[in-house]
């Protein structure tokens, strides 16, 4: 069930993503980056992650395309106006596109992800605990458990404050004693309090700078006319 | 879910990027532009989540993510903000008449 | 005499009122030298100021001098038993000191009595070995002596600035600070012509015949007098002989600054020249005395009388025993001087103390010598003292009189202990020669501060006569009382001249009497008190003779000289020159007197224009007038002589017969009083025999000068040059200077200059080429570096075409790219 969907979702993504490149008009472009956002927010759901997910979708396909179309509708000039880009400019495009997209495509599919992640979980365990003990289980150090996936609302909420369920707790709570992680060594995680306080100031700041910069030639042009 | 892995998704993201890329150096149109950028954007934030699934960052990818939206979000707002001075003054949003900066 | 609390108490206390009297000039030169440049030129504050640091300083000297006194539990009035009283006031005091001695300086004298137990007596030539029980720091029994600061210390030598204050320093400090507080009066109405914004220099002319005009020099002139009284307090004070040297420059210093004060005259450049140059050549003696005492004694100060310092000896105490004598060993040119000190630099195998070679000591002697001759203008080098009347007169008084030349004399005084007899014999001999070619030249010189400035010299010379035959007391006294009576004849000149307008030729003055009678008769004491003038057979009961202060010193002097004779016939010159010679003063100074004041006005435009000098000038001429009179009342036995006595070292007292090498009879105290009556009678009879003379030839004119000079036309001309001293240096030492120096530029310009030039072609030729390769390959190679970069920017400039979309495609491209590089060509 799953990997049917997430082949629609995949098929729906990229083509999406296909299309707006392709499509000269602004509009249907916008329309098609509509189909490929919300894809990958069906891709998210898929990952488990539910939160980002439903972010995705909230902000991505209801605030910032939105955004892209009141946009297109302030600035075109004329209806389903266009700007032809050349052909040669677009073969050329393409051709370093595909060609970008065959290096990244091949780098995906040699790397081995299984090994090089028991890898650096070895590292990280040597270099937060010497060597102390070894790392019993490649599985144990992946994130957090897919039977518990779709309820990641509130992990998110507790990680930003620093409360880390899915790794320093959940790990004491199941099997800590067989882990070897005592209460001394143990340590918590920052949390991301800091950086969530920057990037809401950081967006308050744009806003208003963007407010600022749309609105000062309107208010000229007004005068003018 | 099992027969899927990582690198299916990570091919995925990769189709997005390129296609984001594409899409900025092709389109004329600022706005499409931006959609570009929006594009690669999303698949930088697919890579995330699907290592924080598959790989041992935990929450921390998701976590990024959302960081990634939100400023995505606040790009957006800015850079549309930019297009829209650039208009007033230029009466077009094609970035190929944007060459002050032209050495 | 005192005990050690005592002492600190008293030393202390003198010690800081004389280095504040000592250091207040110091402090008005300062803010004078500074200060001037940005106060009024109109302004008298300069001179307010020095007048009060020096006044100050002389009220600090008189609280010193009667404390110094209190202290020394002196009675200054022997008047009851004239009979010997200075001696037996003496013998007391050295008992005393004998006493003290064996009390506070027992450890030391144990090991002294050691060694002179060892090596018996037999080596002693005087023959007195009675104080050797008790060997002190104390034939300098009433002085205090201490170290205010350490400059360094080089080897076993300490360079220290000491002080040293007995009786000779508190009588010195108050009659130099005296002298000078009231010439520093004086020149506030000398100098006053010098308070305005533009000087004119009648003595100056420029090319278009008129005078030279400068700004007036008021403060620097105030300046300088401050730094020169400075420099001589300091002198006085200082406790050991380097640091006598060294202010002993710095009055050189100040003197060349002051005798050249008039910088721009010719004559007074180079009379400033004359006298710094001639001081240096004694200079070179004194220093040579420096080095011998460096190396062979090790010590630089004059003695130790601390009461806590027993074991270190200063000079005097390492050259004479607790009585005074030598003490010798050898004979011939093995002779050689054992210092009383227990560490030493030089010692014999034998001998634990350490000797000098006697020939050396009196090579030191004769070098600190030197340096007073040079300093106290003695022949051979007296001629600088004549130019210096360049200076203003204020300038000339204090130079004559208390500081300049009083300080070759009173080192003299200071350093008596270190004088062998040959020294002495050396001394005294020079002083003849000088006070009599001193006062013939006087005679017959015109201008009125010539006249002055000769008989100075000859004063001079009777000092170090007195000094060079044993009349330690005649010598410093007459230092003291000729200090007062000169100085105030110098400032009568002054006035005289301010009132004439700078007029100075005395031929060209006379009957001035009646214009300016407080000079004339300030000066008429100044002239009675140099002439040596009594009224005779008519004493005060205890206060001796009715006479001025010049009477009872040059009748010390004179009966010192008639005792050294009688007891040394060959040099009977000593006593029958200084006789004459009181006579030709006598005649001198009363030619001078007679042709400024009285006859008829030679010069009529002169006579109309003289006026008496302000308030200002005539009321330091009075004082000193009364001091000219009064301070040596008593005459030996008064109380500044006491004072000055009890300085004298021991061995002065008694006298020495067959001392030295040359077998010399040093008079002691008993035998010159025996000859006492007998030579103040012959040099009172000498004395006014001149002064009728004077008054015949000058004061009635009944002999015609004129015609006198020419019947002795030869004399007169000789006399008027100088002795033709100057011609003689000129002929032995300018010509031959010149003779060399033009060889040394003959060389200079055909070897030395062709060398440099050479010298200077080869860089000249080295940087061309250097040059050359800087253009060809430094400046290239810069150049091209720029242009490569410039270029390459200029070539870069197309890259940047301002399209974004070509930079995204960039981007990618370049990503790719760089991929495959690394793909490529990275070792997997």
């Amino acid at each position: 069930m799953s990997t049917v969907l997430f082949v629609i979702y995949a098929l729906a993504a990229s083509g999406g993503a296909l299309a707006v490149v392709l499509s000269q008009n602004v509009v249907r472009m916008a329309f098609w980056l509509v189909i490929s956002l919300s894809s990958v927010a069906g891709l998210f759901f898929l990952l488990g992650a539910d939160f980002v997910g439903a972010t995705q979708l909230l902000i991505y396909v209801g605030g910032t395309v939105v955004l892209l179309i009141f946009g297109v509708m302030l600035t075109s000039s004329g209806p389903y106006g266009t700007i032809k880009s050349q052909p040669a400019e677009v073969v050329q495009a393409g051709i370093i596109g595909m060609a970008f997209l065959a290096l990244v495509a091949s780098t995906v599919l040699s790397v081995n992800w299984e090994a090089n992640e028991v890898r650096l979980a070895h590292a990280n365990d040597h270099a937060e605990h010497g060597h102390v003990h070894e790392v019993s289980e490649p599985e144990s150090e992946q994130g957090y458990n897919p039977e518990e996936s779709g309820n990641t609302t509130r992990s998110l909420g507790t990680a930003l404050l620093g409360v880390r369920f899915d790794k320093d707790l959940s790990l004491e709570s199941e099997d800590g004693s067989n882990h070897g992680h005592t209460h001394g060594n143990h340590e918590v995680s920052a949390g991301y309090l800091l950086p969530f306080e920057i990037v809401s100031v950081h967006l308050l700041v744009v806003l208003v700078g963007a407010a600022y910069l749309a609105r000062a030639k309107r208010r000229v042009d007004v005068e003018n006319a | 879910m099992e027969n899927v892995g990582l690198e299916m998704f990570l091919a995925v993201s990769a189709v997005l990027f390129v296609c984001g890329v594409v899409c900025m150096a092709t389109k004329r149109n600022a706005i499409g532009v931006l959609m570009g950028v929006e594009l690669v954007l999303n698949g930088a934030n697919l890579n995330l989540v699907a290592f924080s699934r598959y790989g041992s960052l935990g929450l921390d990818g998701q976590v990024m993510s959302l960081f990634v939206i939100v400023l995505a979000a606040a790009e957006a707002a800015a850079a549309l903000a930019i297009v829209l001075a650039f208009y007033n003054n230029h009466m077009t949003v094609d970035v190929d008449q944007a060459t002050d900066l032209q050495g | 005499m005192m005990s050690p609390e005592f002492y600190s108490e008293v030393g202390n206390l003198l010690m800081w009122l004389l280095t504040a009297a000592w250091l207040l000039p110091l402090l008005g030169f300062v803010i004078e030298i500074f200060g001037g440049y940005w106060s009024d030129r109109k302004s008298k504050t300069p001179a307010y100021l020095a007048v009060g640091c020096i006044g100050t300083g002389f009220l600090l000297s008189l609280v010193a001098l009667l404390t110094w006194v209190d202290a020394a539990d002196l009675n200054l009035w022997h008047f009851g038993d004239t009979e010997s009283a200075a001696v037996a006031h003496h013998e007391a005091d050295a008992a005393e000191a004998g006493h003290e001695d064996d009390h506070s300086h027992s450890h030391d004298h144990a090991d002294h009595s050691n060694a002179h137990g060892e090596h018996g007596d037999a080596h002693h030539d005087g023959g007195h070995h009675g104080g050797h029980e008790s060997h002190a720091n104390d034939p300098f029994k009433t002085a205090f002596a201490g170290t205010f600061y350490r400059l360094g210390k080089y080897g076993s030598l300490d360079i220290t600035l000491d002080w040293y204050i007995d009786g000779l320093t508190v009588a010195m400090f108050a009659m130099v600070t005296l002298i000078a507080t009231c010439i520093h009066i004086f020149a506030i109405g000398y100098m006053s012509d010098e308070l305005t914004e533009r000087y004119e220099d009648h003595f100056v002319h420029t090319e278009d015949g008129g005078h030279f005009h400068r700004v007036g020099r008021f403060y620097r002139f105030f300046a300088y007098l401050s730094l020169f009284c400075f420099a001589m307090l300091g002198l006085v004070l200082a406790g050991n002989i380097f640091q006598v040297f060294i202010f002993w420059e710095l009055v050189g210093v100040c003197s060349y600054l002051l005798i050249g004060f008039y910088v721009e005259r010719k004559t007074a450049s180079t009379a400033a020249n004359k006298a710094f140059i001639m001081n240096r050549v004694g200079d070179f003696g004194f220093l040579i005395g420096l080095m011998i005492l460096w190396t062979w004694f090790g010590v630089f100060q004059f003695a130790e009388t601390n009461p806590e310092t027993v074991g270190s000896t200063g000079l005097f105490q390492m050259v004479r025993t607790a009585d005074g004598e030598l003490e010798t060993q050898g004979e011939g040119r093995e002779k050689v001087v054992v210092l009383q000190a227990q560490q030493g630099i030089h010692k014999d195998g034998g001998n634990p103390h350490p000797t000098i070679p006697y020939f050396l000591l009196v090579a030191a002697g004769l070098g600190i010598f030197g340096g007073c001759i040079g300093k106290s203008a003695q022949f051979p080098l007296q001629t600088w003292l004549p130019d210096a009347m360049e200076g203003p007169t204020p300038v000339s008084a204090l130079v004559h009189s208390a500081t300049m030349v009083a300080a070759g004399v009173y080192l003299v005084g200071r350093f008596y202990p270190m004088f062998t007899p040959e020294v002495l014999l050396v001394i005294a001999y020079t002083g003849c020669i000088t006070l009599f070619v001193g006062a013939t030249i006087a005679v017959v010189a015109t201008d009125i501060k010539k006249v002055l400035a000769y008989s100075t010299i000859s004063q001079l010379g009777y000092m170090m006569l007195a000094l060079g035959v044993g009349g330690w007391l005649a010598g410093l006294f007459h230092l003291i009382t000729h200090a007062f009576f000169k100085s105030l004849m110098f400032l009568c000149s002054g006035s005289v001249i301010h009132g004439c307008h700078h007029e100075q030729e005395m031929t060209k003055m006379g009957g001035l009497a009646k214009k300016m009678p407080i000079t004339c008769w300030t000066m008429f004491v100044g002239v009675v008190a140099i002439s040596g003038l009594a009224i005779p057979f008519l004493g005060i009961p205890k206060l001796g003779a009715i006479a001025f202060s010049g009477y009872h010193s040059k009748d010390a002097i004179v009966a010192a000289g008639m005792t050294f004779s009688s007891l040394n016939p060959i040099h009977s010159l000593l006593f029958f020159v200084p006789l004459i010679t009181a006579g030709i003063t006598a005649f001198y100074m009363f030619r001078m007197w007679f042709m400024t004041f009285f006859g008829k006005p030679k010069d009529q435009h002169v006579y109309d224009h003289a006026h008496e000098s302000p308030r200002v000038m005539t009321a330091p001429l009075l004082i000193l007038a009364f001091f000219a009179m009064f301070c040596a009342i008593g005459g030996e036995n008064g109380p500044l002589a006491q004072l000055i006595l009890t300085t004298e070292p021991v061995h002065v007292a008694e006298g020495a017969m067959e001392a030295g090498h040359i077998g010399l009879n040093l008079p002691g105290h008993h035998q010159i009083h025996e000859f006492h009556a007998s030579a103040g009678a012959v040099a009172l009879l000498v004395a006014f025999g001149g002064t009728i003379l004077a008054y015949l030839f000058y004061g009635l004119g009944i002999v015609d000068t004129g015609a006198m000079q020419k019947q002795f036309g030869g004399v007169h001309e000789f006399l008027r040059e100088k002795w033709m001293f100057d011609e003689l240096y000129e002929w032995m030492w300018v010509r031959p200077t010149l003779v060399v120096a033009t060889w040394a530029a003959a060389f200079d310009r055909c070897v030395l200059d062709r060398f440099l030039g050479f010298l200077a072609g080869m860089v000249v030729a080295i940087s061309s080429w250097d040059r050359r390769f800087d253009e060809a390959v430094v400046d290239r190679l810069v150049n091209a570096v720029g242009e490569a970069t410039s270029s390459v920017g200029r070539s870069l400039r197309y890259v940047q075409t301002g399209r974004l979309r070509q930079y995204v495609m960039f981007i990618a491209v370049s990503v790719v790219m760089l991929f495959f590089v690394l793909f490529a060509y990275l070792p997997r």
